[in-house]
């Protein structure tokens, strides 16, 4: 028999004080790692809700006055027919050294044209890209589904006192209203909304692209570089940022960040200390002991190193224990706390179990000292 | 010749807040090698005191404790550690195994600390335990051994290291009396064996196996008959 032997033989024929003890730390440690994970979690959602939440770039031909809005254009919507954007245009973006960080590239083409007597500004999307690029629009009816379709902006609609189920005409074409947009507040509201390809075809400039909205990833918001990649590939472009967009989802997440990283400091302040209180106890009830080992000869290194052993291993064992345990309540809590697809968060666990480790192995330096500082009589007569 | 054993003017004062103690006042004591010394007094005399600071369980508030020359107050916690494990077997009165571990181990542990090989660990204290007469009891736990059986568990731990010295505190006050003689024929075949024993006893049978009987009353020697 050695130390290590006599350690774990301590721990494992007086299996319920070495479970008490292991609890102790398992539940500090279990509780920590749990909501650093879940914070972690949380913060990954919401940064994901943000980047989902339209574009973040803006890609338009650099020879027009940018100075136009939607407004202008509409005003001049030959100027946007002759746009030099094309829809190659859109393989040269998805192309860029960080492309894995595009989320969407959406083409639109906008122009000036009749509907049913009216000139009205024609704004035209692919339609399957209607929930990625305005996941805020609402109808009444339907958004248009197909060739043939449109969606009239609210104030379009009462222009032209349509709605879903009517028909618009323009330049010898029947288009079915398939709903309304409520309003926006946006230019939109005065415009009808279609295929990219009926409103190609009514301005009769088959592969022309107004603008792009390009949505980026934003962790770590490398906004900046993506514009200068997209400007690189396409140098008769201006790409720009939209700086509002991309700073307040800067803020929202830091803000987020900074509340889970004020949590879980606490709840780690608070199991660290039941990790320390709870092994401190554990070693300080084996005075009596050690003042038994004291008197057969240890020195106080051995008893160091006795206890050492064992604390080290509840240590352990509890402390990985309750990090699987925090990330699976992490993983199982997820969906309660608005977080669709959890990922577990290893860097919380792996903390965990170094502070555990750590403050099992500091919580034993206190007690043992003290015991070894008795002299053994007076550590056996201690109860 | 030095006496094996030497105690000068050794005083034990206990309490250090105000009210204070006299266990011992001023006891000069020497022994020699190969006694058998037994040490009665009436409770609260100052036996167990004397034979801790025998052991080099505690030191004296004043005076000196030689033991082969060596004074044990010279030296720091951790040869002190050392010499009572080369020199000084300690028996209690209350054995103080080791619940958690079997017969077998708790003659191992002030072993444990040392290099020597697991089989030859375990062969040294089936021998020891055999001599103490507990063969074939090496695996039980101490609560599954009587209380003279655990008696002679803490005896064959206290021989594990060879020591010369053995000091043991009314290692038969917990015991009945034919079996508290048993360990007293124990200690009896140790002492013939060349073992310097030093025994805290009420036992008055006792006084025949000892070759010396050593009195205390309220902390000084009140009577040293060789
Ligand atoms: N650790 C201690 N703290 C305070 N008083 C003690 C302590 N140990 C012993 N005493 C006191 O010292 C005296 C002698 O004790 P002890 O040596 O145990 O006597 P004995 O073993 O002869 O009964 C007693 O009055 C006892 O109460
Ligand atoms: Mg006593």
């Amino acid at each position: 028999m050695n130390i290590r032997k006599l350690a774990w033989k301590n721990l494992f024929r007086r299996k319920s004080r070495a479970v008490f003890t292991g609890l102790g730390i398992f539940l500090g440690i279990g509780t920590f790692v749990a909501i650093a994970s879940l914070t972690a979690q949380m913060e990954q959602a919401v940064r994901d809700k943000l980047d989902r939440y339209g574009a973040n770039i803006l890609v338009t031909p650099r020879t027009e006055d940018l100075s136009l809005g939607f407004g202008d254009i509409a005003l001049g919507g030959t100027q946007v027919a002759h746009s030099r954007l094309t829809t190659a245009d859109e393989k040269a973006i998805r192309g860029i050294g960080m492309k894995e960080r595009l989320r969407s590239v959406v083409p639109f083409f906008m122009t000036a044209a009749d509907a049913s007597g009216k000139n009205l500004v024609w704004m035209g999307m692919p339609g399957t890209e209607i929930a990625t690029a305005r996941p805020w629009w609402k109808f009444t009816g339907a958004p248009f589904g197909e060739k043939g379709e449109v969606v009239l902006g609210s104030e379009a609609a009462a222009a032209l006192d349509k709605g879903p189920g009517g028909t618009v005409t323009s330049k010898g074409k029947t288009f079915r209203v398939a709903g309304v947009l409520h309003p926006t507040g946006e230019k939109e509201d005065g415009m009808v909304i279609a295929s990219i390809a009926d409103v190609r075809s009514l301005a009769g400039s088959p592969v022309g692209v107004t603008f792009f909205e390009v949505a980026a990833l934003c962790k770590d918001c490398p906004v900046e570089d993506i514009v200068a990649q997209i400007g690189d590939a396409l140098p008769g472009a201006r790409v720009s940022a939209i700086r509002q967009v991309v700073e307040s989802r800067k803020a929202a997440v830091d803000q987020f960040r900074k509340l889970g990283l004020g949590v879980s400091a606490i709840v780690l302040a608070i199991g660290g200390l039941m990790v320390f209180v709870t092994v401190m106890g554990s070693v300080q009830e084996r005075t009596k002991e050690i003042g038994v080992l004291r008197a057969v000869g240890f020195r106080r290194k051995a008893i160091l190193s006795l206890l050492f052993w064992e604390t080290g291993w509840v240590s352990l064992l509890s402390s990985v224990s309750g990090a699987l345990v925090g990330v699976a309540a992490a993983m199982l809590a997820a969906p309660l706390f608005g977080v669709e697809m959890a990922e577990a968060a290893f860097f919380p666990a792996i903390l965990g179990v170094a502070i555990g480790m750590a403050l099992g192995l500091l919580g034993t330096i206190p007690p043992a000292r003290r015991a070894a500082a008795l002299s053994p009589t007076e550590a056996i007569r201690s109860l | 010749m030095n006496p094996f054993i030497r105690l000068e003017n050794v005083s034990m004062l206990y309490g250090n807040n105000g009210v204070s103690a006299a266990a011992l006042r001023g006891v000069s004591l020497s022994i020699d090698a190969g006694e058998y010394a037994v040490i009665t007094g009436e409770s609260g005399a100052g036996k167990s005191t004397l034979l801790t600071i025998l052991g080099g369980l505690q030191v004296p508030s004043s005076g000196t404790v030689l033991m082969k020359g060596v004074d044990l107050s010279s030296l720091s916690a951790d040869r002190l550690a050392d010499f009572r494990r080369e020199t000084i077997g300690f028996i209690f009165q209350a054995y103080h195994l080791l619940p958690y571990l079997t017969a077998r181990e708790n003659v191992m542990v002030p072993m444990s600390p040392l290099r020597t090989g697991a089989r030859e660990k375990a062969s040294l204290a089936d021998g020891l335990l055999s001599s103490v007469g507990l063969s074939g009891k090496e695996e039980r736990l101490p609560s599954e051994l009587s209380g003279g059986e655990c008696q002679r568990v803490a005896i064959a731990r206290a021989l594990v290291h060879d020591p010369s010295v053995l000091l043991a505190d009314e290692p038969t006050g917990n015991l009945d009396s034919a079996t508290g003689e048993q360990i007293l024929d124990l200690f009896s075949g140790l002492h013939k064996a060349g073992k310097t024993v030093l025994m805290v006893t009420h036992n008055r049978g006792n006084l025949m196996r000892a070759t010396r009987s050593i009195r205390l009353h309220d902390g000084l020697v009140a009577e040293d008959r060789g």
